[in-house]
């Protein structure tokens, strides 16, 4: 008790330097606060937007890790790559690439069976081609349409053979496009109407005329947009006749039952550059998956080899279908806890389980979790600054106090009380600024944190743009219609058939990301602890230099030097 | 019986040898005189009386016991009283405090220690204002008393004094010596190390180093 009474009588007594070891010791911790204000503001920006969301997964093949192994090694100095002898096994990328890897609906729905996972649904994507009177939605005019056919088939299959130049097909859309001519329309079949996230409150589809398409029907009904409906003269009740691109004579015939609109952006451009109007949302065609199993069941039974007149490649008429499933978790700790599960019901490590609303989310605080991170090295840069200037004014502390512990030692006080007073008192001195460091800095966290993050935020906008402009400022691919999981390796173009219950924010190629440009508090109970934890490590960093030399003075030297 | 005994102690500093083989018994209630010419290792022996330094061989026993088994923080603080030549008193402290610190080292309990250091303070011959004031402000004199006090704090059995009278004048000196005599009187063991005569003369007994004379 008397350690802490003559701690306290002797900061005292010598005010000057606790004063100056207290402006120091505060100059950090405001510092330190600020620091982590802006780690915390992060972290609770991203623990309070995803608290209660519903998020929702899907599962890819990892192309990344699988080309790993196509990649070939590195030669010495890790500059030239070394072919492998006798060549690249393209057969084997091409197996790779292909839907071979894609799973099955019993798969997902296996996966569906894990204890997270709060619902399913999948939707399956078809290209299929208009008849005469059923025409996509084209911004070239009919009778260019005509005139440039044969030149537009014929880029078309250059398209399309190089990108299948390994012998594959690229899933989705992008994959019916390949051999043949590019198909007409996207024919979206799904699940349930639950699976409709673009038709609920919140998404951006809206039917206006006529009735959604019967739930879970294995009728051929569907619903089309509203500019498709303009352009062919459809109304609610007519039918429309389907042919599959690769057989013009296998047909199927849909009476639409709705009309819908959608502010969803078009891809006109962009579709009209890949020469593929299937992209065009306005291209878009809803119904019900269970008619498109029909169909994909009829096509296989019907299908037959054909060769390509002018790659001289064979391949089969029978359409290609891309399935797409979602999974739908309650919060975030469920989908955390789905991969294990789904690991554990069989899933392979070759695909990854992904979910773009908690990616989207991360990319939305992108710049506060890169001032994050600069304030996390700015920390420790500060703390070990700081730790280096306690030490050395401790050191200059315990000896300019030589005498009195020669004193106290030889009075019969033990070396270990000695240290111990002095901790005391650097821990007084370090506490008292550290909290008046948190207050100060408590105060100037928020419009700290709020300049600099307007500044990162700047440089992340610059980034971007630049990023658009070198990529020659794509139009906004991030629409495209009944492309899941199949581009999943194009990044910001992945999961894109994901229901729309969040809004998420567009990828590089897209409309500018919504970032989160300020906080409103970044100061918490978490932040004083970890405010405390940094005077206890200031503090014993200080104390460790004086127990040394207090544990290594002789007090007969002392006094006798004082002599 | 005799409360602090030296058997056959040796030191030295390097090869210069300071203390050699040298034998005493000290008792309770007489006043010693250890005196010496300058270097004859007056102030080592009591460094070693004290338990700050250790004899290189050879036993001091307290009560009995080789001090060097003993807890010598506790032999320090409760067993021994110090009275150093340059008082050694904490300068920031006022009398009082360090005083009272004295205490506290060694856990005196159960009293009013400020009363109890005051008391102490008068009985040396300073007053209230005195006590109050930081030891820097008091004459050599004054801090001398102060460290007597100090010394006294807790009640030891054995007073060792350094030099007690070596800056003091001749009216204080015979003051501060008086204070010892009546220690001696009470019962305790009073060691004073000096070169002065006249010191060495108010003792019971004086041990000259080298000589290994008693008066």
């Amino acid at each position: 008790m008397y350690i802490l009474k003559n701690s306290f009588k002797s900061i005292g007594r010598s005010k000057g330097r606790n004063v100056l070891i207290g402006i120091i010791v505060l100059a950090i911790s405001v510092s330190a606060c600020i620091g982590l204000s802006i780690r915390q503001a992060a972290q609770n920006a991203k623990e309070s937007a995803l608290e209660g969301m519903s998020i929702t997964a899907t599962i890819s093949y990892d192309r990344q890790s699988a080309m790993k192994d196509f990649q070939p090694s590195m030669g010495e100095g890790g500059k030239r790559p070394e072919m492998p002898e006798g060549g690249f096994d393209r057969s084997e990328f091409s197996k790779m690439m292909g839907n071979d890897n894609s799973l099955s609906l019993e798969e997902y729905e296996k996966y569906a069976e894990a204890d997270s996972v709060g619902a399913f649904y999948y939707t399956t994507t078809l290209s299929l081609n208009g008849s005469d009177n059923f025409l996509p939605v084209s911004d070239e005019t009919e009778d260019e349409t005509e005139e440039d056919s044969v030149e537009s088939e014929e880029n078309s299959q250059d398209f399309g053979f190089e990108m299948g130049g390994f012998g594959g097909k690229m899933p989705g859309p992008m994959g019916n496009m390949m051999f043949g001519s590019m198909s007409d329309f996207s024919v979206v079949g799904y699940s349930t109407h639950a699976a409709m996230s673009n038709f609920s409150a919140e998404g951006n589809s809206t039917i206006t005329e006529g009735v959604m398409f019967t739930d879970e029907t294995e009728d051929f009904e569907c619903v089309i947009s509203e500019e498709l409906a303009i352009y062919n003269d459809i109304n609610v009740g007519d039918t429309v006749i389907f042919t599959n691109p690769n057989n013009e004579e296998e047909s199927y015939e849909f009476t639409v039952t709705g009309i819908y609109t959608s502010t969803e952006g078009n891809t006109t451009d962009f579709s009209a550059m890949m020469g593929a109007t299937s992209l065009d949302p306005a291209n878009s065609i809803y119904t019900s998956s269970n008619a498109l199993a029909v169909i994909i069941a009829n096509s296989e039974e019907n299908s037959s080899t054909m060769t390509d007149e002018d790659t001289g490649r064979e391949y089969e008429t029978a359409l290609t279908s891309t399935l797409s499933a979602t999974y739908v978790f309650k919060d975030v700790e469920s989908y955390e806890k789905f991969e294990d599960e789904a690991r554990e019901l069989g899933l392979s490590e070759e695909y990854t389980i992904s979910s773009s609303d908690v990616a989207a989310y991360e990319n939305s605080i992108t710049p506060l979790t890169t001032l994050s991170k600069i304030a996390g090295y700015f920390l420790l840069v500060i703390l070990g600054i700081g730790a280096i200037v306690l030490v050395v004014l401790n050191i200059f502390n315990v000896r300019e106090r030589k005498y009195e512990i020669g004193v106290l030692t030889a009075m019969g006080m033990k070396k270990g009380k000695v240290a111990t007073q002095f901790l005391c008192e650097i821990f007084a001195v370090t506490l008292s600024a550290v909290l008046i460091g948190a207050i100060i800095g408590g105060v100037c966290a928020v419009p700290v944190t709020n300049a600099l993050l307007d500044s990162q935020l700047a440089q992340t906008k610059a980034n971007e743009e630049q990023v658009q402009e070198n990529f020659g400022g794509m139009p906004n691919m991030g629409n495209m219609p009944g492309m899941p999981g199949g581009m999943g390796g194009m990044g910001g173009m992945g999961g894109m058939s994901k229901p729309d219950n969040i809004d998420i924010p567009e990828g590089f190629m897209g409309e500018a990301q919504n970032y989160i440009t300020e906080i409103d508090s970044a100061m918490n109970l978490t932040v004083v602890i970890q405010m405390l934890g940094i005077a206890v490590l200031l503090t014993l960093s200080a104390g460790a230099v004086s127990m040394l030399f207090v544990m290594r003075y002789d007090p007969l030297k002392i006094l006798a030097n004082r002599d | 019986m005799s409360i602090l005994t030296l058997e056959n102690i040796n030191f030295s500093y390097g090869k210069t040898k300071v203390l050699k083989d040298i034998s005493y018994e000290f008792e309770n209630g007489k006043m010693y005189c250890i005196v010496g010419k300058s270097g004859a290792g007056k102030t080592t022996l009591l460094s070693l009386l004290s338990g700050l330094a250790k004899p290189h061989s050879g036993k001091i026993l307290y009560k009995g016991e080789d001090i060097k088994n003993t807890d010598k923080y506790k032999y320090r603080s409760k067993y021994i009283g110090v009275i150093f030549q340059s008082f050694n008193l904490i300068t920031k402290y006022t009398a009082l405090e360090n005083v009272m610190l004295s205490m506290d080292i060694a856990g005196v309990k159960g009293i009013n220690k400020k009363k109890k250091a005051m008391e102490l303070l008068l009985s040396v011959g300073l007053d209230e204002d005195e006590a109050n004031r930081r030891v820097l402000k008091l004459s050599g004199g004054q801090m001398q008393r102060v460290a007597i006090a100090r010394a006294l704090s807790y009640d030891p059995e054995i007073i060792l004094a350094d030099e007690p009278t070596g800056n003091l004048d001749t009216e204080t000196q015979n003051e501060i010596m008086e204070i010892f005599n009546s220690l001696a009187e009470q019962g305790k063991c009073v060691i004073l190390v000096s070169h002065s005569p006249d010191v060495a003369k108010m003792c019971d007994e004086c041990y000259e180093l080298k000589r290994n004379s008693k008066k």
